[in-house]
Order: structure tokens, then sequence, then C-alpha cells
């Protein structure tokens, strides 16, 4: 809480210019101003704004999108804004206790949040048939991962072509590929596409997105790479360690 | 440029010979073929089994006793940058402990899980063709073994409810009589409305009777033959008749009329429930399922179980207007 307070003090300072004048208000009101501005508001009409605030977001989630709070202040909180942290605390508290989701802030600079599952995989039985988006994203953050964390792109185009899936070329089950990875993962964060400096012609390498930092095991990921590949998890020393340091930060 | 190539021991003090523009474009184009090399081949360089990465520093050390001016060493650097880029990736290729992560090998494990049909015995790719061909469901399966390595939120979508089975036509008339003289118009509104809720309640009920009726029919004239569940409920002229008829079977399973079962090759069956077979409300394996279809998933369910006509048969007493 105390880090939230400090980001937002330096986020005034430094952000004057900030034309969002919702992300200022929040920033500057006191805890006295925002006891005061909460005898406005009914229970009732909390209960209702909470509710809004969540179905807001589940509507948003269905795009894998990540929501930013300007967002919310600005469609459905509107005047409920001053008591934006009490709101949000109770939307948090709903996705925990009735969907069993969790609300990450995966960007606590620029107020980015996304809904992940609080449930571990195995404690629920998925009856839908895979989504074969997944089965490629997995196939990349794997490349990633087990490369150290960062793989220059074309090493990812070339693996995936042996899987068939030419980014060049439409596919049968993704269409355009290299729209599909360069922009849709992207833009849901599960990967991050950026410019390595000086390479001529330009050249591009990928990382882990934000969300993926926070949506995957790394450990499970190992195991299955492991199993593929008919060997002991351990046997990759370096990605093994980073993969428990993970599991056991999350 | 020109002109001090032609004079000899000129300004950069270097003679004819060095100074030829032919010889000079021929050490220029194989250092461009260097460069080319190495950028095209760059994973093949990387890779830890071989020294194609010395062999070019070996050629560009030749090339360069030739040069002695600065277009053409600039082009050295340029070559000296790449191969510097590469080295360090295979160095680093060295440090890693355990075992290296060979992506190449990680592609054939993965197509193996996947499901690849393979042509021929022998390898494939050896002139970069690629062999064999994977299933339909390949992605799929993937997809369902790496879920497990994502704590995605399920998306939320409305389940969207029932709908009515029948247009409505009774409202066509009751605006007709409107234009009528007024007294005997208003009269006869009541009424109309009053028909229109009790069809509402009654025209499902029958329907499930009806369909009721033309399952046990079948199943009496070939009782030892289950009768496929998709073939029974498709219509292959009509979508939403098709989904009309899912709607109405549903009630019969929900009352324990009809039971849905899978057959040898794990196909949905249906078929009547005898009497007494089940005690209605004892500890009977009772199931709910969400059944969902799609205008695409109709086709090709028509196609794949070659279904020509409608087991059940197009309701006659209300006339669909168009």
């Amino acid at each position: 809480m105390s880090q939230r307070k400090k980001a937002s003090a330096s986020q005034s300072k430094s952000q004057r210019t900030n034309e969002n004048e919702d992300e200022m208000t929040l920033s500057q009101m006191t805890s006295s101003q925002v006891l005061r501005a909460r005898e406005n508001f009914t229970s009732v009409q909390i209960d209702r704004k909470v509710a809004e605030v969540v179905q807001f977001i589940l509507v948003k989630d269905q795009k894998k999108i990540p929501v930013r709070r300007a967002e919310i202040v600005k469609h459905v909180m509107k005047e409920y804004k001053v008591i934006y942290s009490e709101v949000m605390n109770r939307v948090r508290r709903t996705f925990e206790q009735v969907f069993g989701l969790k609300l990450e802030e995966i960007d606590t600079k620029n107020h980015i949040y996304i809904l992940i599952n609080k449930l571990e995989a195995g404690e629920t039985v998925n009856m839908c048939p895979g989504n074969p988006k997944t089965g490629l994203l997995f196939v990349i953050l794997s490349i990633i991962f087990m490369k150290g964390g960062v793989a220059k792109e074309n090493l990812v185009w070339n693996t995936l072509k042996k899987l068939r899936v030419d980014s060049g070329e439409k596919h049968d089950e993704f269409s355009d590929v290299k729209k599909l990875v360069t922009d849709e993962f992207v833009r849901q964060k599960y990967l991050e596409y950026v410019k390595i400096p000086h390479t001529e012609p330009v050249e591009f390498e990928f990382r882990w997105g934000l969300r993926a930092d926070i949506e995957l095991s790394k450990l499970k990921l190992l195991e299955f790479v492991a199993e593929l590949h008919d060997q002991d998890p351990q046997s990759w020393t370096q990605q093994f360690r980073e993969a428990s340091a993970s599991e056991s930060r999350t | 440029m020109g002109d001090e190539d032609e004079i000899g021991g000129g300004p950069s003090g270097v003679s004819d010979e060095e100074d030829d523009p032919a010889r000079r474009r021929e050490i220029r184009s194989k250092y461009r073929d260097l460069i080319n090399s190495v950028q095209q081949n760059r994973e093949d360089m990387l890779n830890p089994a071989n020294n194609k990465l010395i062999d070019v520093l070996e050629e560009a050390n030749r090339l360069f006793a030739s040069v002695k001016q600065a277009r053409e060493a600039a082009l050295d650097a340029q070559l000296l940058v790449l191969a510097t880029d590469l080295g360090k990736e295979k160095a680093s290729q060295l440090h890693a402990e355990g075992s290296a992560f060979d992506p190449s090998a990680f592609a054939e494990h993965l197509l193996s899980f996947m499901g690849l049909n393979r042509l021929e015995e022998d390898d494939d790719d050896q002139d970069g063709h690629l062999n064999g061909f994977l299933p339909q469901d390949a992605w799929q399966k993937l997809a369902k073994r790496s879920e497990v390595c994502f704590k995605t939120a399920p998306s939320f979508h409305y389940m969207l409810g029932s709908f009515l089975a029948e247009p409505p036509p009774p409202r066509q008339r009751v605006e007709r009589q409107r234009k009528a003289p007024s007294k005997e118009a208003k009269r006869i509104m009541p009424t109309q409305l009053k028909k229109m809720e009790e069809s509402q309640q009654e025209a499902t009920e029958k329907e499930v009777e009806r369909i009721l009726a033309c399952l046990q029919k079948y199943f009496a004239d070939d009782p030892e033959e289950p009768i496929s569940y998709y073939e029974f409920v498709i219509d292959p002229s009509s979508f939403s008749r098709t989904v009309e008829n899912i709607f109405h079977t549903s009630f019969l399973i929900r009352d324990g009329l009809a039971k849905i079962s899978l057959d040898k090759e794990g196909l949905p069956c249906i078929g009547p429930v005898e009497e007494g077979e089940i005690e209605t409300g004892g500890a009977a394996d009772r199931n709910q399922c969400v059944i969902s279809i799609s205008q695409a998933s109709w086709k090709e369910i028509i196609e794949a179980f070659d279904i020509k006509e409608a087991l059940i048969p197009a309701p006659k007493t209300l006339s669909q207007e168009s």
C-alpha cells in the first residue's frame, strides 16, 4: 500500500503534463478527502458500482487484452473515482471469492490489470477443446525461456517452419501467423517484440511479456519440455534454477 | 576517386598494381559474398558441431592481405562485426551449464507428440523439404497438454437462453384487424392474444411428444440398431430446425424418456427408455452437459455422416412465414 502511494506521489511530481485528469485526481487525494467522499454514496450504490466494474473487466478479459485503470475510471467509475481504491479492493475480493480469479496489476507504473485463474490447472477439469493458439504460444515461450529469456526472431520463425508454420504463408489454423505472433500476442502482453539496436537490416527479438510472467508456471513449462525430450528437467541446470526461483515467488 | 587510382605512386603512396580498380572490385565482391554467406547461414555457423565460422575468418584474412584502401577495409570491418557477433553467441552456448537447448531437436519432439505422419522411412529435410503431414487436431492436442502450464482465466460468455420455437404470426393478424371498424376490432383483439399465450406453452410440449413418437417408431422398426444422435437431430435443409430438434430432444433426456450413450466408436446414440429401465429419482447416473452447434459444425456433420434427409420431419401445422 505504501509503495503505491510513493509511486503515485512521484507520478504527480514528474507527470504534471499528464493529460489524463482522472489520474491526477486519484493521486492527489488525501485519505481524509477519500473518507469524506465516501459519505456521498450509499452502500447499495457502491455495491452496484462494484458489480459494474466486475462485469466490465470480465468482458474486457474475453479478448485477453489488459485493462487500463484509465478505462475503468472513464467508462465505469466516473464520479465514483474518488473512492477508486475501496471499489477496486471489493472488486478484487469479488473476483477471488465468487469467480476464483485473481485481478493482477501487471504494470504498477501505468496501472494495467489482467485476470488470471486462482485455481491450479490440476484442480479443475477443463472440458473445452484446446485452443490451438495456446499450443503455438507455448512453443514460442518455451524457445525463449530455454534460450535464457531472449530469442532472436529468426530463430523462432525457423523453428516454427519445422513445425509446418511458415510466417510468410497463410496457415490453415492460424491464418496470418506473423500478425498473430507479433501483434495479437504482443497486445495481450504474452510476448514482447523488441528491436535490437544497431542492427542493419533491422532485427527483432522476442521476450516474455508481462502477462506471461504472471500467468505461466516456468516450472510446469520446463517439466513438459523435459518430458518431450525424455530428460530430467534438472539436466537444464540454469533453466531449472530460474524456474524454481520463479515458482517460489508466486 | 578515379583520378587518384590512375596516378601511380600518388598521394596515398600506393603503387599501380594495388590500385587496379578491377582487382579492388573483385576484392569487394568477395567480401560481400562472405558477408552474405554469414548472414544467410547464421544458424548453420552457430552450430557447435562445425567450424565454419573459423573458415570464414581465415578466408577474410587471406582477402585482407590484398586490402590497401579504406573502402575495402570498411567491408572487412563489417564482416568482422558480424563474425564477432556470431562468435559471442557461440561462446554463450559453451558457458551454459547443463544440457544445451537445441530448437531443432525440440521441434522434432513436438512433431512426434503432435502425431506427425511420416510418409517414408528415411529422415526428412536433407534438402529442406519437410516430410510428412500433421493430423488435423495436432495443434489442439498440443494446446490441451500445454494448457496445464497456464493459469488462464476462463473467458466470460453469456449462456444464450432458449428461444421461441415458433414465429409469431398471431401478431400480424391482430394488426390487420385494427384497421377494420373500431367496435368489432376491439372485441376481437383480446381473444387473439389469449390464443398466443397458450400456444407458447403447449407448442413446445407438443413438439417434444411428437419427437418422442418419432424416436419410438424408429426404434420399434429395428430395436437392435442404435440410432446415431447426429443423424436423428440434424435436418440437412435447415440449421434452425436442427437447433430446435436439439432443444426439444433435450427435454426427452431431462424427463428420462430417452437416453444418450456412446457406441463402440465413441459416437453418441439416442434411444427411448424402456419402462422400468430407470428408476425415477433413483441413484442412476444422470449427467448434465451443454450442447452447442454452429453453422460450420452443422455442415461438417452433414458431410461426415452423409445425412441426406431429416429423420425428424418438419411439423406440418405451422406454415413458416417467409
